[in-house]
């Protein structure tokens, strides 16, 4: 995700002069061709995170489109006040690329852990939050993302996360259909969403075929995907690489308790702790139920539990 | 001596002295509007203000190029009050010159009104940027001038900083930006008025060699007396200090500058001038706020 976060930045700086890109010391080699092609457009801030994003905003407000990268956990809650104030308040267009979002870097431990950065920006009135699957994901929503007139969270993976196949077109606030089909649903965000192909395709040879939603856009909400899905299924599992308090989970469920929804919504997540040991990303996805086996042991469960199949018997 | 007027233009100015003396009524007309709000609107952060008046006033008759009819040339330079609770004397100036009608002033910490308590572009548009939370300015003010650079923009960018502000390390991760990235375009004038909100600036943070940590960061620096309008523009004139570096002036201010009452005490930080205070501070300054000339108080 991180190649094609950087090869697709450079084929639109190439249309688009006033893209500039700010690292805070971060991204070894991978922006080497960027700063070769277009020089002065490229800053490295030094390990800087609040100096980063005053630096986009002052680029921002003299007409550039300044595309910031860090590692998540520092790209966010490191400068919270910097993007709150001098970005959001502002309302200016700077894209905030965190790379290795969730628990990619879990191995480092938990100062590399940023399992709060969807629920902090999203708190931000007037910001886009946005987490791809995958490449083919970036590749789309990137370009959609330089268009807004304010600004975008782009939390992306660490490298070499799998492609996952989908007909549906990549469309910023729009959830993409992964698989189509009933009793229950599946909601994802992020990369884990190559977790949920696998285990919908473990699924499949069982005979089980849940609606499979990717919400790679988390703010503003599809909430006209979420209507239709609550007005066909009574259980919506909601799978994000990402503490349980104000990711897509607890956003899911806040916008259909208000609407009176008799939904049910089971957050796939980490829990309310700091996750701790520094296991690499697949460890922890299996310590905490969500790797691929796991999640298709979850979903038939809750596919088996679920009204229409106990009625069937 | 040649001296750029409001448009942005030079021109030749016969006598300096008398601009300096010139200059120094209007900053004790801008105090005494200061105090005026800071009573009408029962808002504080007058001595915070008070300190730093000369500096405003200098920087935009003799410094910025900016004009209210330059107010939203690309080339136009910039001003951000980084101390952003000192804004009355930022109101006061905009609106001495016309940026802003004057009746705005009455108004000020009045909700839904353009003076907000903090400044704020929302209400305000004129202004570069909301300020109010501090730190924020000199990071904001470096990536502007890299980016008016990089358009090969003649335009400048000052930005006026709080001493106890420069207790957060934003301002000097932006300060090691500045000096790394050559923005000698770039004004940075601390109000060192030697106090803080709860106590002496020096005693808090040890802030007495704010000009040496400029220097050591690679900025072109020197202290001067903040609040004598000469010395503030013999001190522009040199602008910038070192050649391909940002230039740090160090005001060395007296808080509450220009009342008696209100010099150098660490109360009036935040406290409200009662009408006695305001009578007082009248007249000592014996000058009349600006919105309120000519009228009946």
């Amino acid at each position: 995700m991180k190649l094609a976060f950087v090869e697709t930045l450079i084929r639109l700086a190439r249309a688009n002069r006033r893209i500039m890109l700010l690292t805070g010391d971060l991204g070894f080699q991978i922006f080497d061709r960027f700063q070769a092609l277009y020089g002065p457009r490229y800053v490295n801030v030094g390990v800087a995170e609040a100096q980063l994003v005053g630096a986009a905003a002052g680029l921002a407000m003299t007409g550039y489109r300044p595309v910031t990268y860090s590692i998540a956990s520092f790209a966010t809650a490191r400068c919270f006040e910097q993007i709150k104030l001098s970005i959001a308040y502002h309302g200016l267009p700077v894209v905030l690329v965190g790379g290795g979002g969730g628990y990619a870097y879990g191995e480092c431990g938990v100062t590399h852990h940023s399992g709060e950065d969807l629920s902090l920006l999203s708190g931000l009135p007037g910001m886009t939050v946005v987490a791809p699957g995958d490449a083919h994901e970036v590749e789309r929503l990137l370009p959609q993302v330089l268009e807004l007139p304010g600004p975008a969270y782009f939390r992306i993976g660490r490298g070499q996360e799998p492609r996952y196949h989908s007909r549906a077109p990549v469309l910023l606030g729009k959830a993409r259909l992964i698989q189509e089909g009933g009793e229950i649903a599946v909601l994802s965000t992020g990369e884990i969403a190559g977790e949920l192909v696998r285990a919908l395709r473990l699924l499949k040879e069982r005979r089980l075929t849940p609606l499979a939603y990717q919400f790679h856009t988390v703010k503003p909400l599809d909430v006209e995907t979420l209507r239709k899905v609550s007005a066909r299924v009574r259980v919506i599992l909601v799978l994000e690489e990402h503490l349980a308090h104000g990711g897509l989970g607890s956003q899911v469920a806040a916008w259909l308790a208000q609407r009176g929804s008799r939904s049910v919504v089971r957050m796939l997540c980490i829990p309310d702790e700091f996750v701790l040991g520094s296991p690499e990303k697949h460890q922890l996805r299996e310590r905490y139920g969500l790797d691929a086996a796991a999640l298709a042991k979850t979903i038939e469960a809750e596919w088996r539990a679920s009204p229409s199949a106990r009625r069937r018997g | 001596m040649k001296q750029r007027n409001l448009a942005g233009t030079w021109r030749r100015v016969g006598n300096r002295a008398m601009l300096k003396a010139s200059l120094g009524d209007k900053a004790r007309q801008i105090r005494a509007t200061c105090v005026q709000m800071a009573y009408d609107g029962k808002m504080g952060h007058l001595g915070s203000a008070l300190s730093c008046v000369d500096a405003i006033v200098a920087l935009y008759h003799d410094w910025l190029r900016v004009s209210p009819a330059t107010a939203d040339d690309p080339d136009r330079d910039r001003f951000i009050l980084s101390k952003g609770h000192a804004c009355t004397a930022h109101y006061a100036v905009l609106a001495d010159l016309g940026f802003v009608p004057k009746d705005c002033l009455s108004r000020y910490a009045v909700m839904n009104q353009p003076m907000g308590s903090h400044p704020c572009k929302h209400a305000l548009p004129l202004l570069e940027c909301s300020t109010g939370s501090l730190g924020h300015g000199l990071g904001i003010a470096s990536g502007m001038l890299y980016g008016l650079r990089h358009k090969r923009s003649p335009a400048r960018v000052a930005v006026l900083l709080g001493d106890g502000e420069c207790n957060e390390g934003s301002v000097w991760e932006a300060a090691m930006f500045c000096a790394a990235q050559k923005l000698d375009g770039l004004l940075a004038m601390v109000d060192y008025n030697r106090l803080q909100a709860v106590g002496r600036t020096d005693q808090v943070n040890g802030h007495s060699s704010l000009e040496e940590k400029f220097r050591s960061f690679g900025w072109g620096a020197r202290t001067i007396d903040g609040n004598a309008m000469g010395g503030i523009l013999d001190a522009l004139d040199r602008f910038p200090l070192r050649p391909g570096r940002p230039t740090a002036l160090i005001l060395r201010t007296v808080k509450g500058a220009g009342v008696s009452f209100m010099e150098d005490q660490v109360l009036w930080h935040y406290r409200v001038p009662s009408a006695e205070d305001l009578a007082r501070a009248l007249e000592e300054l014996k000058a009349a706020p600006l919105h309120l000339e000519g009228s009946e108080r």
